[in-house]
Order: structure tokens, then C-alpha cells, then sequence
């Protein structure tokens, strides 16, 4: 077993690990933030997309014991204070959401692309999504939801 | 996460070499991951020690110019930090874009050259760029530090010459001559992420003129082929050649992603796309 | 209705804040006390004998509580044909099947004790092409078939055969009116099974509880279905048994049976009544949970010489694969809309549901009609070409107008749409008449292709939906429905309905989320492209309810006679004194007047809506009356092809549907964009390849591609007619499936005017493309 400490979504946290463990499981079946969401365990659909030191991952293929010292972000992390993000609202208005199970991982995708380039072409923010598989929405709403928050924060320099 | 194995993180090279060598065949090398775990998970593999060698700051660095402008890449430099170089996108164009175009940006936050190279699928996109470009393997184990290139290095389908308690540490390019062009292909199934049907890499060199060209997925080990001596000939004329090598060297197979009639049929076009890139395209 | 003020605008969703913040609890996210996990071991053989099964060790296994296999588990399930078992008995039908159960405190347990378990298998003869297993001596996958109990009446399963089923149609004098035909076309064609790939794998947690009762949470598109057949397999009374449906991360048709809701139980009930949790692995949710059934397709057409259709002939062979329960009623469904929109005096149809000894098939979006489509959007093209004729006036000249009949006897009429306006909006969109643009680069090509769509909704003629309306303190609306939102939008519609019968703002009209088949009024299941029209006439219903009861009390409230009440603003007023009003709030709970007597009581309202005039289908001719409605439309598609290595792009597509009345635009838009996508899918890369031995060799996204964020077509266009459906809801018809329906066959028809090469086998992948463009080449050569 291996004990690592860690912040997630700004908490820190001490947690105690099997070696086998995925940060997937940890986050899910430990610290019970469920609303990042397993697909398909391999990597391939990004369901599971968190921000691993800003960076997105799919936690499936992290093992829990490797993050000790990390920074996590999950999808928990974009309410503020009780308000939706700009970028979740965004969504919301676009039509972006139909099931809503690739939802989270489209948005910590679509989150890390904002952090390292507020300003991304269209075919960056093509590139940061297009490890998410999404069935409903047929892509072009999750689209235009990201590439409306990247037209208002160029106008005002938004969150 | 199905299996049974320990996690231990070496903060030396010296330190995964040891705890590598003790614990024996039964002990991979963990970077990424993101062939080990899925192996893992489907049970084709069974480690019992995962040693992590991300902590290891000398397996991490990236020299785009080095004396004689050689490059030196470490095993664990995530394909994103690889494909977002400058230099390298300067130097070596075909190794930017063969990294680029592996998995989902997600996935190559995590997965590392060194994976990529040690998983020695025969439709790996970093092998060819590296082929063409002469890579030269650094293996460290308890004994010190051998090399071995690349072509060597790969010594059958999912099969390395590593030895246990062996790991690389480093990728060498020994030089890459000033004006050298390069230039990567890879066809898909669909433009998501995919793994290669067939996938090359092509080198010219501004000295002699001489074309050199790898062609991946289409046989269990590294092809290198050429060099194709290109001064005084039309691109057409070398593209026809550069088929004819190719189409004589290839041994696809049949498999789940295509078949081998289908790879037969695709890599002429994509040869002759290459030599026009390399001969014809822009700086 | 000109003056709507809810129904017709994009509202956007009340539940995209659960799903854009993490809250929305799935399935897979639930978690009760006392909870085991569960993993399943899957049979690696298409057919075999089970010879022994060695569980010791697997049981030994600290932590595991559970570890059943088929012996015990007598029980045949299923909606329209009981065939299916919980897990394999002493045969298993295909390659993935369930076999053993293990159920442990943790899934690492369970998977572990999975690994220990052995079995001892004797290959059998497995049937593995539907064509040959229709043939005299193919092996039986059901020997016992006419044992089954089945939907009497409606389906005829063939004792001694493989056929689950078999649906035809005879209209008019199919033989000597094609044997009298100038011109003939015959041709055929062939669909893989695919998968529905919702992002969301199958999940259950069942519990069984004291006093022969238990409890359900299942990702499923039909609660009161799966109710009613944990009913019938367990002898239990219904009201005993109680099925929660949670936020449902896709479905698209996979979910709409029964899924792992038996399993979970039995689990349940051999673990002493802890709950039970079973998830599917994404590997589990492509080779073990349903698929869509593989259709071979041979088609003959007869026409007059200026291009009238005389005769209509198909022979469809589902590939049901081991288990027929849904199969038999896509076999059926596709036999009634089986000969395309058209006007058909002579139809002849033969839809042979198959067993093979492979993954079997369920519903799944478009119910069979893309199947069909593919080969009959493919003929009448290659009809066109052989009278001469452009494509799209061939298909005008023939598409059902008033005065025509369906195949199935039933009269068109102008209520049903105008599929005419949608091939027209669809074509023009894409500039039909004009040639497509050929690129620059010598080795790639563009062409342009059509193809129409229909469906009605299919279902028993005995389909219902109820719903209930309970105000509440503030004048706001909580609607209490069964029918599930596994992300269409149908929810937010019945919201914007609601706002608009009883005159409540938007933001106070709710649908309770959590499906309870304690407390949601019944819903048969949702699919079929029917909820929003049967939900949204059950909630007008209910709305009126509510409005009746606040009259009758504001009316004794004011002095005032009923009909003289109006009701506006969530207030309620005597006709030209709007100085009374009494707010709905003050009303929710009955009246109370100023000296303190009380009247009336809680305002619920309930509504309902069940499919009326529909008729079973004769066995021998088909002819009946199958439709509630039918829906209609169109896709128009450019495409371009490298031919050096058979990508194939998608320039343009432009989709028409006749929707009757958009009640959303955005979620209406939705449905058409995903939709389209999903049939791209099917299109260019979807499908399920075996080996020889019938075993499933794709079972992962590394080799099932789906359509990402870089696949789309350049552009893509929705067009929606509104030509009012009679009966629905403020004059809408269903939408959900039609938009993925004809993708392929459109794509299929322009590969032919940019390749000359006619495509008759899906996927269209880059390989199928490239080899054929050389084959033809070297023919010509």
C-alpha cells in the first residue's frame, strides 16, 4: 500500500493506495467525486479526462500511487462559489449536452486547452476534444460552445 | 485495476537499474503506461513490479542541438513535449509530426518516446523518422551503458534486444546535417486517432543528395531503405524507383485493421507522396 | 398557435446543470451499503457444449459472496420471443456469452475469482452466416424453438429451423407484374451488425428485499418494461418489484429491453439480498450486450419504361445472431416500411429473422429502416441510372402522394407529411442540378447522391403513455412521466408543453428526473421515436386536468361560474375582472377563504395518450394498419474521394425532415447533427468482424471506430419541414431516429456518380473504397 498526499480540486488530501489502484478509482470509489466518468478503461475515449498538474489525462491509465505531490482537477472543480463556469455555460447555451456522460471529460479537455492557450486556433481546440468520444451531440454544438468562451474572453478576457 | 504488482518510483537510473535487475524478468520499466496498463488490464502481460522512472531527471531531457547538431531525447519525454518542441519541429519535422499524430492529445501527456520505442510494434510512427535519421539506442543497465541503433534495437514484432535490469536512457541522433528534409505519412482508418496501416518517414540530405526512406507496418521489423541517389534525376523518376525498392521489401500482413492487399495497394501512393514532399515541398 | 410562447423556441435544458457540473448520478455511480460487484466470464466459443464448469476455487477466494452459472437459472426471457437466458445453460450460443457470475465485496475480487474459474467446453457445429443457417441441416441454435413462448399472433417462429420469424408482405401480383416489367433491376446488398456504443456501458443494481420484493436502479430506456418482465420470468406480482431509471448516459435503442437487470437479481437473491452491482466493461458492452442485426438484402424492381415503379420484390435475411427477442420485431417492422416511401401497386416481401451463433441483435435506432434503406436507396438509384432518369426525379416521380396506398394497404394522405418537399429542400440544398465540382489534385474525386427516408414508430398496437401534473406552492408545475431522457431533450420539451397549457412561466415547469415505477405514471418504452408525441399529448391532457380543478376552485372562490374562469399568468380570474386573480399557488393546495373554510384539495393532473386505430398485420399479406404516424425524409450528401487511397470525405450533407411542428430547435438540432453523425458511423467505419470460428474480433474503440471531433463533414445543414401531424402534439411528429436512417445509402449513391463504382456493401471504409476503385480499373484495363 502507498500513502501519497495530493491536492484535488485545491483540497489537500493523504490517501492510502493499493499499487493496482487507478487514479480513476481512487477519485471515484475513495474520494467519491463521481462525476468523472469511466468509458472504457483503456484510454481511447476520454471519458475519464482530468487535469494532472494542468495537463489532461485520461485517469484510467494513471495509477493512484504515481500522483503523490500532484495537482488534480477534476470536473468538480468548475463550480465556483455555486456558479457554473463560463465555459460549463457555455455548453449549457450551445446545446452541447444531450446524455451528458462525456460532458465531464469534454469539458476538463476543453478546460486544459484554455489554461495553456486562451487563444487556441480552431483546429487546436479540434485536436484538444478529438480524444473525446461523444455518441449524441454529433460534436459541432461542444464545438461551438469552447470557440464562443475563446470570442468572449478575446473581447473581455473572461474565465 | 486487474492484477497484482508493486509500484516503486527510482529517483536514479542507478536505482531503476537495481531494483529492475532484483526483482527480474517479471519487472517492467513504467513511464506512461498507456501500453503497459492496457496490456495489463487485457492480461497479455503480468509484471509484478511497475518502476516508475518519471522522477528520474536524466531520462527526461530533451537536447535539440547538441555538438555536431546531434539531438538526445530521454525515454521518458511525453510525445506532447516532443511534438510541441520548436527545434524539433525545425530540425526534424517527421518525428514532430509521427509524435503528433500517435493516440489523443490526452494520451500523449502521458505516453513517451521510450514507451513507444521499448512496445517495438511494428506500426509505431516514432521508428521510422528515426530510422531514416540514424537513431542510435543508449542501454544502461548495472554493467554501464551500451549502444545499439535503432534498427537493431527492434529485434522482432513487440520484441527489444533489452536484457533484464536493462533500460534506455536516451535517444541519440548523432547529427542531422543543416538543411536536411524530412517529412512523415501515416494512413489511418479515420482521421480521429488510429493506429497506422501503414506509416513512413523519409530523409533528404542536402550534401549528396541521397534519399533515404523507412516504411513502417508492413513488416515485423524496422525497413530502412535507399539511399536513393537524387541529384540529376526527375521526382518522378526517383518516386518510380523509391516504389519499386518498397514494393520489393514489404511483407504486409492481414490483421483486424486491413488487409494485406489493402497495404499493398496503399503504400506506392504514399511513397510517391513522400518523395514529392521530400523533393518538391517547401522549406 | 401563432402565438406560442414556449413551444417552438430553444429552451435550453433544466438538466444540463446536473451534466455540465458532475452531479448527475448515473448508474454507474451509485453505490448502496452492503454493495457487491460483479464480473462475468465469457464463453470464448461461437457454439459448444458446457461439459463442466469448476467454480472451487473461485468460490475459496476471500471476498467472494457469489458464484453462479446457468444451472439453477431456468428461466426464458424476453419480450416478443422468451428465448434468452440469465446466463449460457448447457450450450453456449456465441462467442462473449455470459457463463459464469461472480459476485465479490470489490471488482478486483471478483475479476481475480473469475480468473480461477475453469471450463471445460466441446465445440459444437455453430451457424454463422443467416443464409446458410436458413438451409436444410444448418445447425440449430434453438433445437427447442417451438417451445417458446412468443407474441402470439404476431410472430411465427419456425419450429426445426433457425427462422425466429418470418414477415411478409404481399400486395397486388408481384410475379406477372415484374414478369411484365420493361425494365429490371436486381440487386443485393449487406449491413454488419454494429454497435449502439452509448459513452455510458450498460449498469444495474438490483436488491432483493424481504417479502419477495426487490428493488432495481438500471441504465434503461423503459423502467415499466423491465418491471413487467421481471414480472413474468420471477412470478412476481409487479407491485413488488420496483425500478428506479437514474440519469442515462445514451442508449440509441441497447437499452431498451432487458439488459443485466436479471443478473443483478439473481446475484441479489443467491447473496442473501445484499445488493448487487453489475457493470459492463466497454470490451462486455460490444461482444456480450446486444448489437444491431446484420441484414443481407436481395432486391428487384420492375418499372414502366418512363420510370413508374410496377413491382417491388426484397428478400431480407436478418442476422439475429443467438437471441431473437428484438430481432423478430425489427424483421417485422422492417417488412411493413420495406419497399421505401414509394408508391408500390405490387409488392412482394419476404424479412426471414435468423439465428446464428453470434452476438444477437436489439433494437437500435432506426429500428432496421437503415438496413433496409441502404438496399433499397441503393436500387432505385441504380434504377434511375438504367431508365435514364436523374435520381431525384425518379424518386419524385414515385414518393407516396395523397391517394396512394402504403404497401401494407394503409392510404396516404397529406397528414403524413410531404416527403416530396423533403427530397426537394434536401437536393437543393446540396445544388443537385448542378455537376459537382471536380478538386484540382488529379486523384481525387467529388460526386453528389440522394437518398429518402421514412419510419412510423414501431410498437404494439396497445402502446400507452400516462402522465401526472402536481402543482405546487409557488404556481409551478412538476411533471411526473416514465418515459426516459437519456439525452434527446424529450424532457424539456414536455416542460415547454406543460408551460404553455397552463400558462406557468418556463422556469417553474419541471419533469422529475428520476424515473420510479412506485410514483411515474406508465411509459411503455422509450423509443421508437414516439415519446415526444405521446408524452406531449399526455401532458396536454394532464395540463387540461389541472386547469379543470383550479376553474372549479377559483369559480366557488370568485362566485363565478367555471366557464366564465380564465386562466393566464399562473393566475386564475373572472372574464374581464382581472382584479381577482387568485395566483396558482394559492390554489396548488386547495382554497382557503378568508374566514378559513377550505375547498377543493392538492391540483394533480393526470393525462394520458395510448396508439389508437392500429391493427395486427395479416400473416400471410402484411396488409394492416402498423403506423401511428409515419415520418419522412431526406439526405443530400457531396462527397470526395482520394482515389489513391480511398479516404472519403464528406463535403456537405444536408438532412430534411418533414417534423410535423419543431417543439425545440436547438434540441431538434441536436437530434439531426448527432443523428447524422451516428449514421456516418455506420456509413464510412462501423462493424463487428469475426474470424472463421465466429468469434468477435473488434471489441474495443482501438478497433471499432466511432466518428470524433475531426470527422466531421465540412458542412452540414438541417432543414425541418412543418407539415402538421394530426393527433400530435401542437402538430409534431417523431424525429429521434430518422436523422442517422439514409446516411449511408446517400453516401453509397454519390460514391457512384464520383467513382462509377456501385457500392453494396457497408462499411464504406477507405479499404472497401480503394480496392474496388482498382478492381474496376484493372476490369477496365
Amino acid at each position: 500500500m502507498h500513502t501519497i498526499t495530493f491536492r484535488i480540486n485545491g483540497e489537500r488530501r493523504t490517501e492510502t493506495v493499493s499499487p493496482t489502484a487507478t487514479l480513476l478509482e481512487m477519485i471515484r470509489d475513495q474520494l467519491h467525486l463521481t462525476g468523472t466518468k469511466e468509458g472504457c478503461g483503456i484510454g481511447e475515449c476520454g471519458a475519464c479526462t482530468v487535469l494532472l498538474d494542468g495537463a489532461p489525462v485520461t485517469a484510467c491509465l494513471v495509477l493512484a500511487a504515481e500522483i503523490d505531490g500532484c495537482e488534480v482537477r477534476t470536473i468538480e472543480s468548475e463550480v465556483v462559489d455555486g456558479q457554473l463556469s463560463l465555459l460549463q455555460q457555455a455548453f449549457i447555451d450551445a446545446g452541447a449536452v444531450q446524455c451528458g456522460f462525456c460532458t465531464p471529460g469534454m469539458i476538463m479537455s476543453a478546460r486544459g486547452l484554455l489554461l495553456r492557450n486562451p487563444h487556441p486556433t480552431d483546429e487546436e481546440i479540434i485536436e484538444a476534444i478529438a480524444g473525446n468520444l461523444c455518441r449524441c451531440t454529433g460534436y459541432q454544438a461542444i464545438l461551438d460552445a469552447i470557440r464562443s468562451v475563446v470570442a468572449e474572453a478575446g473581447s473581455r478576457g473572461g474565465r | 485495476m486487474l492484477g497484482q504488482f508493486e509500484y516503486a518510483r527510482a529517483v536514479s537510473l542507478e536505482e531503476a537499474c537495481r531494483l529492475l535487475r532484483d526483482e527480474g524478468e517479471a519487472a517492467r520499466a513504467f513511464a506512461g503506461g498507456t501500453d503497459l496498463l492496457v496490456e495489463i488490464r487485457n492480461g497479455v502481460r503480468s509484471p509484478s513490479l511497475l518502476v516508475d522512472i518519471k522522477p528520474i531527471e536524466a531520462l527526461s531531457i530533451l537536447e535539440t542541438n547538441g555538438r555536431d547538431r546531434a539531438l538526445r531525447v530521454g525515454p521518458a519525454v511525453t510525445l506532447n513535449r516532443l511534438a510541441e518542441n520548436a527545434d524539433l519541429r525545425d530540425r526534424l519535422p517527421a518525428l514532430a509530426d509521427a509524435a503528433l499524430s500517435i493516440a489523443t492529445y490526452q494520451l500523449r501527456n502521458r505516453a513517451t518516446l521510450g514507451g513507444n520505442l521499448c512496445n517495438a510494434s511494428p506500426a509505431s510512427d516514432s521508428i521510422p523518422p528515426l530510422i531514416v535519421a540514424g537513431a542510435i539506442m543508449e542501454i544502461t543497465g548495472a554493467d554501464g551503458t551500451r549502444e545499439v541503433p535503432l534498427d537493431c534495437f527492434c529485434t522482432g514484432v513487440k520484441k527489444t534486444c533489452l536484457e533484464t535490469g536493462e533500460i534506455v536512457s536516451a535517444v541519440r541522433i548523432p547529427t542531422v546535417a543543416e538543411g536536411t528534409k524530412t517529412v512523415f505519412l501515416k494512413q489511418q482508418r479515420i482521421k480521429g486517432h488510429d493506429l497506422a496501416v501503414a506509416n513512413l518517414a523519409g530523409a533528404l540530405s542536402p550534401i549528396d543528395g541521397l534519399l533515404k526512406f523507412s516504411i513502417g507496418s508492413c513488416t515485423p521489423t524496422p525497413l530502412l531503405l535507399g539511399p536513393i541517389e537524387t541529384r540529376g534525376h526527375s521526382v518522378d523518376a526517383i518516386s518510380e524507383e523509391a516504389v519499386r525498392l518498397a514494393a520489393e521489401s514489404i511483407s504486409p500482413i492481414s490483421d483486424v485493421r486491413a488487409s494485406a492487399e489493402y497495404r499493398q495497394a496503399v503504400v506506392p501512393a504514399l511513397v510517391c507522396r513522400l518523395v514529392h514532399g521530400l523533393m518538391k515541398g517547401g522549406a | 398557435m401563432n402565438d406560442l410562447k414556449y413551444v417552438g423556441t430553444g429552451v435550453s435544458r433544466e438538466d444540463g446543470v446536473d451534466k455540465v457540473s458532475g452531479a448527475a448520478r448515473y448508474t454507474h455511480d451509485l453505490a448502496l451499503p452492503g454493495m457487491l460487484h460483479t464480473s462475468i466470464v465469457r464463453s470464448p466459443h461461437a457454439s459448444a457444449r458446457i461439459v463442466s464448469i469448476k467454480t472451487e476455487a473461485a468460490e475459496a477466494l476471500p471476498g467472494v459472496r457469489v458464484v453462479l452459472t446457468g444451472e439453477g437459472l431456468c428461466y426464458r426471457l424476453g419480450l416478443y420471443m422468451q428465448d434468452k437466458c440469465i446466463l449460457a445453460r448447457e450450450v453456449v450460443r456465441y462467442q462473449g456469452e455470459a457463463v459464469v457470475a461472480v459476485a465479490a465485496d470489490t471488482l478486483d475480487i471478483a475479476r481475480a475469482a473469475c480468473q480461477l474459474i475453469e471450463i471445460e467446453y466441446e465445440p459444437l457445429g455453430a451457424a454463422l452466416d443467416p443464409r446458410e443457417a436458413m438451409k436444410e441441416g444448418a445447425h440449430l441454435v434453438h433445437p427447442d424453438l417451438g417451445l417458446y413462448e412468443h407474441m402470439q399472433g404476431v410472430f411465427f417462429p419456425k419450429a426445426g429451423t433457425n427462422i425466429a420469424h418470418h414477415q411478409k408482405i404481399r400486395k397486388g401480383d408481384f410475379d406477372n407484374a415484374f414478369a411484365a416489367a420493361p425494365v429490371k433491376l436486381e440487386a443485393s446488398f449487406y449491413n454488419p451488425p454494429v454497435q449502439h456504443v452509448p459513452m455510458e456501458t450498460h449498469a444495474t443494481i438490483a436488491q432483493v428485499l424481504p417479502g419477495n420484493r426487490m428493488e432495481i436502479w438500471t441504465s434503461s430506456q423503459s423502467p415499466y418494461t423491465v418491471r413487467h418482465l421481471m414480472s413474468a420470468a420471477f412470478g412476481m406480482p409487479h407491485a413488488s418489484i420496483r425500478v428506479h431509471v437514474p440519469y442515462v448516459g445514451g442508449g440509441f435503442g441497447g437499452k431498451a429491453g432487458l439488459g443485466l437487470e436479471p443478473l443483478a437479481y439473481v446475484l441479489s437473491r443467491a447473496a442473501g439480498g445484499r445488493p448487487v452491482k453489475v457493470v459492463a466493461t466497454r470490451e462486455e458492452e460490444f461482444n456480450t450486450l446486444p448489437s444491431r442485426q446484420g441484414l443481407h438484402s436481395t432486391i428487384e424492381i420492375g418499372c414502366s419504361k418512363d420510370g413508374k415503379i410496377l413491382a417491388f420484390k426484397s428478400t431480407y435475411t436478418w442476422d439475429a445472431g443467438a437471441y431473437a427477442d428484438y430481432g423478430v420485431n425489427i424483421g417485422r417492422a422492417a417488412a411493413y416500411s420495406g419497399g421505401g416511401p414509394y408508391s408500390i401497386p405490387n409488392c412482394w416481401i419476404d424479412s426471414y429473422v435468423v439465428y446464428t451463433n453470434k452476438i444477437f441483435g436489439t433494437a437500435y435506432r432506426g429500428f432496421g429502416h437503415l438496413e433496409i434503406l441502404w438496399g433499397v436507396e441503393r436500387a432505385m438509384d441504380m434504377m434511375a441510372r438504367k431508365l435514364g432518369l436523374d435520381p431525384a426525379d425518379f424518386r419524385r416521380a414515385n414518393l407516396l402522394k395523397e391517394g396512394d396506398t402504403t404497401i401494407t394497404g394503409e392510404a396516404f394522405t397529406s397528414g403524413h407529411g410531404s416527403p416530396v418537399g423533403c427530397l426537394d429542400a434536401a437536393a437543393e440544398a446540396i445544388d443537385w442540378g448542378t455537376p459537382s465540382e471536380q478538386p484540382s489534385e488529379p486523384h481525387k474525386v467529388r460526386g453528389k447522391g440522394i437518398a429518402m427516408l421514412h419510419k412510423a414508430p414501431a410498437m404494439p398496437t396497445y402502446t400507452s403513455c400516462g402522465v401526472v401534473i402536481k402543482l405546487d406552492e409557488d404556481g409551478g408545475a412538476d411533471i411526473l412521466v416514465s418515459g426516459v431522457d437519456y439525452g434527446q431533450g424529450t424532457y424539456t420539451v414536455l416542460r415547454q408543453i406543460a408551460a404553455e397549457e397552463l400558462k406557468i412561466p418556463i422556469e417553474r415547469s419541471h419533469v422529475t428526473w428520476d424515473c420510479d415505477t412506485a410514483f411515474s405514471p406508465y411509459d411503455w418504452q422509450t423509443v421508437a421515436s414516439r415519446f415526444a408525441y405521446m408524452g406531449g399529448n399526455a401532458v396536454i391532457q394532464a395540463a387540461a386536468d389541472c386547469l379543470k380543478q383550479i376553474r372549479e376552485m377559483a369559480a366557488q372562490a370568485l362566485d363565478a361560474s367555471p366557464d366564465d374562469i380564465v386562466c393566464e399568468d399562473a393566475s386564475a380570474f373572472v372574464r374581464g375582472r382581472p382584479e381577482t386573480k387568485i395566483p396558482y399557488g394559492k390554489l396548488a393546495l386547495g382554497y382557503t377563504f378568508p374566514n378559513g373554510n377550505s375547498i377543493g384539495g392538492p391540483v394533480i393532473g393526470h393525462g394520458r395518450f395510448i396508439a389508437t386505430g392500429l391493427t395486427h398485420l395479416d400473416p400471410e399479406t402484411g396488409q394492416g394498419l402498423p403506423a401511428q404516424y409515419w415520418t419522412y425524409g431526406a439526405h443530400a450528401v457531396e462527397v470526395e474521394v482520394d482515389t489513391e487511397t480511398g479516404e472519403i470525405e464528406i463535403v456537405r450533407i444536408a438532412t430534411a425532415v418533414d417534423a410535423g411542428k419543431v417543439l425545440n430547435p436547438k434540441l431538434v438540432t441536436g437530434q439531426v447533427v448527432g443523428g447524422v453523425i451516428q449514421g456516418l458511423g455506420s456509413a464510412l467505419w462501423e462493424g463487428f468482424r469475426f474470424d472463421e470460428k465466429g468469434r468477435f474480433l473488434n471489441p474495443s474503440f482501438t478497433d471499432y471506430k466511432i466518428p470524433t471531433a475531426k470527422d466531421l463533414p465540412k458542412e452540414a445543414k438541417q432543414i425541418f419541414l412543418e407539415n402538421p401531424q394530426p393527433g400530435g402534439p401542437y402538430g409534431a411528429r417523431g424525429v429521434a431516429e430518422h436523422p442517422m436512417i439514409s446516411v449511408p445509402s446517400a453516401i453509397g449513391n454519390a460514391l457512384f456518380d464520383a467513382t462509377g463504382i456501385e457500392f453494396t456493401r457497408l462499411p464504406l471504409n477507405y479499404e472497401t473504397i480503394l480496392l474496388a476503385i482498382l478492381a474496376a480499373r484493372a476490369q477496365e484495363a
